[in-house]
């Protein structure tokens, strides 16, 4: 029997998360493989259909993470995103999307042990909520159109 | 036609000890785009980054992904590489195999698989990336420094004698700082002011400094290179320009009782004061908040004296803005003192002082002209105890770091007492002594030896009054932790350096990070000690971290080069990747509609308003322009554009699109 | 309904307008936009509870824009939509004269968007007790009940956009949609296309929607599309205390921040 091993996306911002990122790779603190990264400027830059699109690729879970309030590189990139996010994700949640496979978080350049908990933390989520099976199927359904 | 090179790198067995690196190569030669995917055990070595060139030119390549180690580390040094071979640096990316997937995963089939899923979300990335030139700003030629203490005072004279101009701006009536309140100065013991006052007449005097004391930073706007700085000059009720600092205004003055801050409490000072007599500039202020006559109206007594009119009660506060290329940040620190400690009476015990309180009493200048008195009864002690690590080092008061001077200041204290009060007794109760620096431990030797200290190794849990005295109840942990109590005529604490006051709040002004004690945070601990995250604003002295003068005044010079390094360029080239608002044939000109909400998320007023005109003058279409000399690149006004109007050169909407596809598309 | 001609053909003679927005009567015994650009035409005009299409979707045409002045019949949600508008530089205020007509039917001459402002706060702002149950029976369901209801909504659609060009604030000259370097809204109206189209629509509108449900009344299959945007509106302003269409100079929900904005979700 094939152990699902979830697909995680992860969004970053450079200045924190990433750097977070490269310190916890220094440390050579271990964690799940399933996660891969994707750089940001900032967490400003997200754009919510990223997520959509992370889904729709074949992602079971997604993390997005930057600095922490009052620490952007730019002020208030994360700020902007934060209030992005709690809008988008109250979106998802009205239209019965599994907001629970979503991780949003603060993590700095000096947190590199944080960032292994939360990837871990998350990995071992996702493999209990188990394949995003709803949403691909939704994505396979090109044939099928229904105007009723 | 896309012709990307794939160089992988085996950075010795840091990478190649957990991925397989010849695999990687072989597999992501496949991917569409991909002209040659090479391995090599050190990209980054001269050899490595020849093979790189060598590809270029031979393969023609469009462009070009290192797998090796983190952009943040060696980012630069491929671009460089790329450039020096004729191809734009912009268009070499790094995918980071090393401290995103090697170190952190076991040697396994997941982690190669992960491995060839970053270096192909990277090709998927550069195949899009465009050719940029970098931006070239002018730089203005001025330094503002923040802070006028032996940091600052430092700084101003390193950078003013490159000729370059100062502006130095001192929220205090006169510059000096805690130095200037100093009697001797450790190690040698020579008398602080004697070598201060020197530098700081220097400072008013130079040609290239403009001196702005009783004025504080109101707000900064602008960019490295191109700051735009309000300053806030505090009215001094004075017109500086005729007072000749005769003094004759602070003896008449009838408001006597004031606890003068240069002191620390220890003596009092009139309402219309010079901090201490060798102030610079020599010239008093009104504390509006003790004058009698900013509170009832009445007196005016300084106005009647003054010999040449030069007092001005109807003067406001006057905001003047500046414009400078870089600032340096010289804010210093402060002290905690004796309320800080319920057990040590919450300073109520008027002999129970901090080591800032002894320093002034120790001075020659000071409250009681260098006698070592008790502050209660003015009495000689014959017997004072030191209390080392007072509030440092300890988690229960949330001060967990060691201030560093402390234990060299104590021993500094000892040994001022017994060459002023030859048949008393120092005590001084210490967890570790830190001597490290030049000479230091000969001096806290020194205090042992030949002047008779007495350290006891332990800590004080309480300290009471009893009949006239403080009785000190401590441990000695070399003898068992055996109680120690002694009857002390004075105790003098150690105390924790802290952030100064006011620090937070200016660091937000100017976007500076700080840590969770508002010490100002460097970009780099070991790297990059004398600059911050902000380009264009350094750091000096204990502002960044308590330290004493010897590291202070080192760290001003760093900072002042690196300010001069900045300056020796007329211009001053900027990272390209910036957003940008597109443009199209008429009659559109641009997918922007104009509504501007893009406007009020940028952080840096980046964006502006460009009203597209016909010939004839006529406003066709107002649209957003995004000033390239100011944008920073963050990208958020990017992700807010309905109409996707707003790109940024580096990580485009394709590139991102792309990336996410090729991370969760397998071969 | 008298005075209202009265007032359009006093506008017209005078040269005041060149054209006049407002409703007359349609087929099928509904009502529908008219625009009057004569004086005699204007008795054409009428005014009763059929007249419930937002009005002000016309001021962004471009055809109507330029240098002709515009009179336009302005029901409330007609006054939020010109607010909404207004803050977004989308409107000159002395190319449009706006003629409300309150609840009572009564005409009022605005003088500027300023007094249209004054107007609107002044009335009841609130969620009716009927937009709310909606939401609320959506709300009450489960996560997998809410999914099943919008997909099965979701894969009626078939991408006519009328939605589209019925809101008001949908006023891009390029839509979303017409990207395609790269397609952020898959096109064909498969379940995908179609929920990636509805989501962005809903977020592009979020904050900025005055809730006059003419999304739902223009779709051809009545879905509630209406309720993901009243959703949004209801979220914005229970978290941040902003309503769109109440104010010409209060930033954007989502263009400004407070430091202590409050979540629950972020680790």
């Amino acid at each position: 029997m094939n152990e699902f091993e979830p697909k995680v996306v992860a969004f970053v911002c450079n200045w924190c998360t990433y750097a977070g990122a490269d310190l916890t790779g220094t440390s050579r603190i271990k964690y799940a493989p399933n996660v891969k990264i994707i750089r940001f400027p900032c967490t400003g830059r997200i754009d919510f259909m990223l997520i959509l699109k992370a889904f729709a690729k074949g992602a079971d879970g997604i993390i997005i993470s930057g600095c922490h309030p009052n620490d952007c590189h730019y002020t208030s990139g994360n700020f902007h995103a934060k209030r992005r996010w709690m809008v988008f994700r109250t979106m998802l949640d009205f239209l019965g999307v599994d907001v629970n496979r979503i991780t949003f978080s603060w993590v700095s350049a000096a947190e590199g042990a944080r960032w292994a908990e939360i990837v871990n933390t998350t990995v071992d989520g996702i493999r209990m909520l188990g394949p995003y099976d709803n949403y691909r199927k939704m994505v396979n359904q090109e044939t099928e159109v229904n105007n009723g | 036609m896309a012709r990307i090179g794939v160089f992988i790198c085996h950075c010795g067995e840091n990478i190649s000890a957990t991925v397989d690196c010849a695999k990687v190569a072989e597999v992501t030669a496949n991917i569409p785009g991909v002209a040659v995917s090479v391995d090599y055990k050190y990209m980054c070595s001269d050899p490595g980054q020849n093979m790189i060139k060598e590809y270029i030119e031979k393969e023609k390549l469009t462009g070009v992904v290192v797998a090796a180690c983190s952009p943040r580390m060696h980012e630069p040094t491929f671009r460089r590489a790329c450039g020096e071979a004729g191809l734009n640096p912009f268009l070499c990316e790094m995918a980071n195999l090393r401290e995103h997937c090697s170190w952190v995963h076991d040697k396994n089939e997941a982690t190669t698989n992960k491995a060839i899923d970053i270096v192909r979300t990277l090709v998927e990335k550069v195949k899009r990336n465009e050719p940029l030139m970098p931006i070239k700003v002018p730089v203005t030629k001025t330094a503002l420094v923040i802070g006028g203490g032996v940091a600052g005072i430092q700084s101003a004279l390193d950078i003013a004698n490159c000729g370059h101009k100062v502006i130095m701006v001192e929220k205090d009536p006169s510059i000096g700082g805690h130095m200037s309140q100093l009697s001797e100065t450790f190690p040698t013991l020579d008398c602080s002011q004697c070598i201060l006052t020197p530098r700081m007449v220097e400072v008013a005097q130079h040609p290239n400094i403009t001196l702005y004391t009783y004025a504080e930073v109101e707000s900064l706007d602008g960019f490295i290179g191109n700051f735009k700085v309000k300053i806030r000059k505090k009215a001094k009720s004075l017109d500086e320009k005729l007072c000749t600092g005769c003094g004759l205004c602070t003896t008449k003055c009838p408001a006597k009782k004031i606890p003068s801050e240069f002191d620390q409490g220890l003596s009092n000072r009139t309402a219309i004061y010079v901090p201490f007599p060798q102030a610079v500039p020599n010239k008093p202020v009104i504390d509006k908040e003790h004058c009698t006559y900013y509170i009832k109206g009445k007196c005016k007594v300084c106005e009647i004296v003054c010999p040449t009119k030069a007092i001005r009660f109807d003067q406001e506060d006057e905001i003047i803005e500046v414009e400078v290329g870089a600032l340096v940040l010289a804010t210093g620190f402060d002290i905690k003192r004796a309320n800080f400690f319920p057990e040590y009476g919450y300073g109520k015990y008027k002999d129970l002082i901090d080591g800032l309180q002894f320093e002034r009493i120790a001075s020659a200048s000071g409250p009681t002209l260098g006698e070592i008195r008790r502050p209660s009864d003015g009495q000689i002690p014959k017997k004072i105890v030191f209390l080392a690590c007072a509030g440092s080092r300890d988690p229960a008061k949330g001060i967990e770091y060691c201030s560093k001077i402390c234990c060299m200041y104590t021993a500094k204290h000892a040994i001022l007492y017994k060459h002023k009060v030859h048949d008393g007794t120092a005590y001084i109760f210490y967890m570790d002594i830190r001597a490290a620096g030049k000479n230091y431990d000969e001096f806290t030797r020194r205090a042992i030896e030949e002047d008779g200290a007495k350290y006891i190794r332990g800590r004080v849990s309480r300290i009471y009054e009893r009949d006239g005295k403080l009785i000190v109840v401590g441990a000695d942990t070399l003898m068992n932790a055996k109680t120690v109590e002694i009857e002390a005529d004075m105790v003098v604490l150690a105390t924790a350096g802290v952030a100064s006051p006011g620090a937070e709040e200016l660091a937000q002004k100017l976007h500076v990070s700080y840590d969770q004690h508002k010490f100002f945070a460097e970009a780099h601990p070991k790297l990059r000690p004398v600059e911050t995250n902000t380009a264009g604003i350094f750091l000096a002295g204990a502002c960044q971290n308590v330290k004493d003068i010897p590291e202070s005044v080192a760290q001003a010079s760093g900072a002042a080069v690196k300010v001069c390094g900045l300056f020796s360029n007329d211009e001053l080239t900027r990272d390209p990747s910036v957003a940008v608002v597109n443009r199209t044939a008429p009659p559109l000109f641009s997918t922007c509609v104009g509504c501007f909400l893009c406007q009020s998320v940028c952080p840096y007023q980046a964006i502006e308003k460009e009203e597209i005109k016909s010939r004839d003058g006529k406003i066709l279409k107002t649209v957003a322009f995004i000033n390239p000399s100011v944008c920073q690149g963050c990208g958020t006004c990017v992700a807010l554009c309905r109409s996707k109007s707003i790109d940024i050169l580096g990580y485009t909407h394709k590139q991102v699109y792309a990336e996410v596809d090729a991370l969760l598309n397998t071969l | 309904m008298d005075k209202l001609r009265q007032k359009a053909k006093e506008l017209l003679s005078n040269n005041e307008v060149q054209i006049v927005v407002g409703y007359e009567e349609g087929t099928a015994g509904k009502a529908r936009p008219a625009f009057i650009s004569s004086p005699d035409q204007a008795d054409a005009l009428i005014y009763d509870e059929r007249c419930i299409h937002n009005l002000a979707v016309y001021l962004t045409q471009h055809k109507l824009s330029g240098n002709t002045k515009i009179a336009i019949i302005a029901s409330f949600p007609v006054m939020k939509s010109i607010i909404t508008l207004a803050s977004e530089k989308q409107l000159d205020e002395n190319f449009i004269k706006v003629i409300g007509i309150s609840k009572d039917n009564n005409i009022i001459e605005f003088k500027d968007f300023a007094d249209i402002e004054r107007y609107i706060n002044q009335q009841d702002l609130t969620f009716t007790p009927e937009e709310l149950a909606l939401i609320e029976k959506i709300d009450a369901m489960s996560m997998e009940e809410r999914w099943e209801y919008w997909q099965n909504e979701f894969s009626r659609c078939f991408k006519c956009y009328a939605c589209r060009s019925a809101c008001p604030m949908c006023y891009c000259t390029l839509c979303i949609t017409d990207f395609n370097q790269p397609q952020w809204v898959s096109v064909p109206s498969h379940k995908q296309g179609n929920f990636e189209w509805h989501i962005n629509r809903a977020m592009h509108l979020a904050g900025r929607c005055i809730g006059c449900d003419e999304c739902s009344r223009a779709c051809p299959l009545d879905l509630p599309i209406n309720l993901l945007t009243k959703k949004l509106s209801m979220d914005i302003q229970k978290q941040f205390g902003y309503s769109a269409g109440q104010s010409l100079t209060e930033p954007y929900a989502l263009s400004t921040y407070k430091p202590d904005d409050k979540e629950t979700f972020i680790r």
